[in-house]
């Protein structure tokens, strides 16, 4: 399911001596199948701009289209639940959003709001906790006696459990250890595949954007200043400074051994790209003896 | 929506009053409430509009915020004038009379002073917390609070759970919308349906807020115990109250506005 904002703008309590503008102009599309990466230093309309991919928030100004469903500030707020069941959002922190006595239930929240019978909620709170890594023992226990990140587990299970097409992710392994951040940012990629998810993901950790991303947008005091992939978005260090972002580590290095005189054939983005380019330039003493052999 | 509310929503200035002390400005705002009642005839509530006014200009804050605060209670202050205005009885000239419905000159009057004087407390009150951070005033609160510590009345603890409060609203506000935005994306509809469903639907937005307020309490309490808070007793404090000249200064205004307005009552 494709999502195209045109001509976005949106502003906080407009006509309140509060008012502040969130989003000007705002021109993108967010390609059906695609892992579409947000990125943008704190405050720059990213979170703004994700409320509006499920019509959390409406555009003061534009039309915002959501598949075959079109937003735009005249949208009434009614039968919009459908459309949200479309695009599942996972926001910052999810794990605060448990509320049942059993964790089989508060999963099943979601698919039986959408109209599924309860019976049919559970068993896919089933297989979902299985999806999301989780012993289905903890099935009947209380969300609030698990650990953090089986916590934020289940609450991304209770999301995947809408069964979605398009998956929104604001900073999902924020808060995570570095090995339950690699196992979250896995299984996002593999479900990704086996669901056709379009995935949507809001981050700050730009070896995530260049691991798995195949799309970025750029974003910038409430607008979007740059889209393309990866490759794109991370060629030029100096540009990226001055938006007050940063380069992927593998990038980085590479950006390094340039200004020493290496030359690559494309940007590494990846540990992978970087050590095959590197690889291929060594002469083949250094692998420790005759190639031939 | 809850963002909307102007009502307790400090504007960051610098003009004499909010320079103030906010103690002098808590205890005159209080001791304003009470002298609108001297009021009881036109000239008197000229006198004071003209000073509530001249305060509001000297604040430098917009007259927009104001008029939003009086917004919100509009209807009560409607209910109030249209009960006095049908049910006063005698006095002055009878306009029209159904029952014991009777609309009279008297009556009419009255409605009017009882609209001023809604309007003038609200105004008094917007001016006194839009020009006051909330912090100094809970810290005035606890100063004028204190000679009831001879009663024994826990001052220190109040006034620290006042300030922690305080500090925690727009959080709590934050938090709620953050929540309410996460479950409306899991499929439910707040403000849909009969009563029951509604109150149904409020369910997986009190259970987390009150979870992580418990989260949050328990971390403060070990953070505050873990930088040394032993109770209220012997502390020194960081934000020092200071009465200045222009605190002296407006409380003489307010002296010579009671005598103003004692004067010229009818």
């Amino acid at each position: 399911m494709a999502i195209t904002f045109k001509q976005v703008d949106f502003t906080y309590q407009p006509g309140t001596p509060f008012e502040t503008k969130a989003l000007t102009d705002i021109n993108v599309t967010i390609p059906t199948g695609s892992y579409t990466a947000l990125i943008g230093h704190t405050g720059s309309g990213k979170s703004t701009l994700l409320q509006h991919l499920n019509a959390l928030l409406k555009p003061t100004k534009g039309t915002v289209t959501i598949g075959k469903r079109v937003i735009t500030p005249e949208t009434s707020n009614k039968d919009l639940k459908r459309l949200r069941q479309h695009v599942g959002i996972v926001f910052q922190f999810p794990e605060s959003q448990l509320f049942e006595e059993t964790v089989a239930k508060d999963i099943a929240f979601g698919p039986q709001n959408f109209g599924k019978s309860e019976a049919e909620a559970m068993q896919i709170a089933e297989q979902m906790l299985a999806l999301v890594g989780l012993d289905r023992a903890l099935l009947t226990r209380s969300p609030f006696d698990l650990s953090g990140g089986q916590m934020r587990r289940v609450a991304i299970a209770g999301v995947l459990a809408m069964q979605p097409d398009v998956l929104v992710l604001d900073e999902p392994t924020a808060g995570l250890d570095p090995q339950g951040r690699l196992e979250m940012m896995e299984m996002f990629a593999r479900l990704r595949h086996e669901r056709d998810l379009t995935v949507v993901l809001v981050t700050h950790q730009m070896d995530d954007v260049a691991n798995y991303a195949d799309n970025v947008i750029v974003m910038d005091r409430g607008q979007v200043v740059k889209t393309g992939t990866p490759r794109e978005i991370f060629k030029d260090p100096q540009w990226l400074v001055k938006h007050q972002l940063g380069l992927p580590k593998t990038t980085a290095f590479a950006h390094e051994l340039q200004a020493a005189g290496w030359q690559f054939k494309q940007l590494p983005l990846t540990e992978d790209e970087l050590a095959e380019e590197i690889a291929a330039q060594l002469p083949p003493q250094a692998f420790g003896g005759d190639p031939a052999k | 929506m809850m963002s909307k509310l102007i009502f307790g929503r400090f504007i960051p200035g610098n003009s004499v009053i909010h320079r103030m002390d906010p103690r002098a400005k808590l205890l005159l705002s209080f001791y304003f409430i009470g002298i609108i009642f001297i009021a009881n005839n036109w000239p008197t509530y000229v006198v004071l509009f003209a000073f509530t006014f001249a305060a509001i200009a000297l604040s430098g804050v917009k007259w927009s915020f104001f008029i939003n605060g009086v917004k919100p209670l509009i209807w009560l202050i409607l209910f109030t004038v249209i009960l006095q205005v049908l049910f006063s009885s005698g006095g002055g000239q009878v306009y029209w009379k159904w029952g014991i419905i009777t609309i009279s000159q008297f009556g009419l009057i009255n409605g009017v002073y009882i609209f001023c004087r809604f309007v003038l407390i609200i105004f008094m009150s917007t001016l006194l917390t839009l020009t006051t951070p909330p912090l100094e005033l809970s810290d005035a609160i606890e100063y004028i609070l204190m000679p009831l510590k001879a009663v024994r009345f826990p001052v220190y603890e109040v006034a620290l759970m006042l300030s922690i409060a305080l500090r925690f609203v727009p959080t709590l506000m934050d938090e709620t919308e953050k929540i309410m935005n996460a479950q409306r994306a899991r499929g439910v509809d707040f403000g849909e349906g009969n009563i029951f469903q509604q109150m149904r639907a409020v369910v997986p937005l009190l259970i987390p807020l009150f979870v992580s307020s418990f989260n949050r309490a328990e971390d403060l309490a070990t953070a505050m115990e873990a930088r040394g808070y032993q109770g209220g007793e012997g502390r020194s404090k960081f934000r020092v109250l200071k009465w200045h000249n222009r605190d002296t200064w407006a409380t003489v205004i307010f002296v010579i506005l009671t005598g103003v307005l004692v004067y010229l009552r009818a």
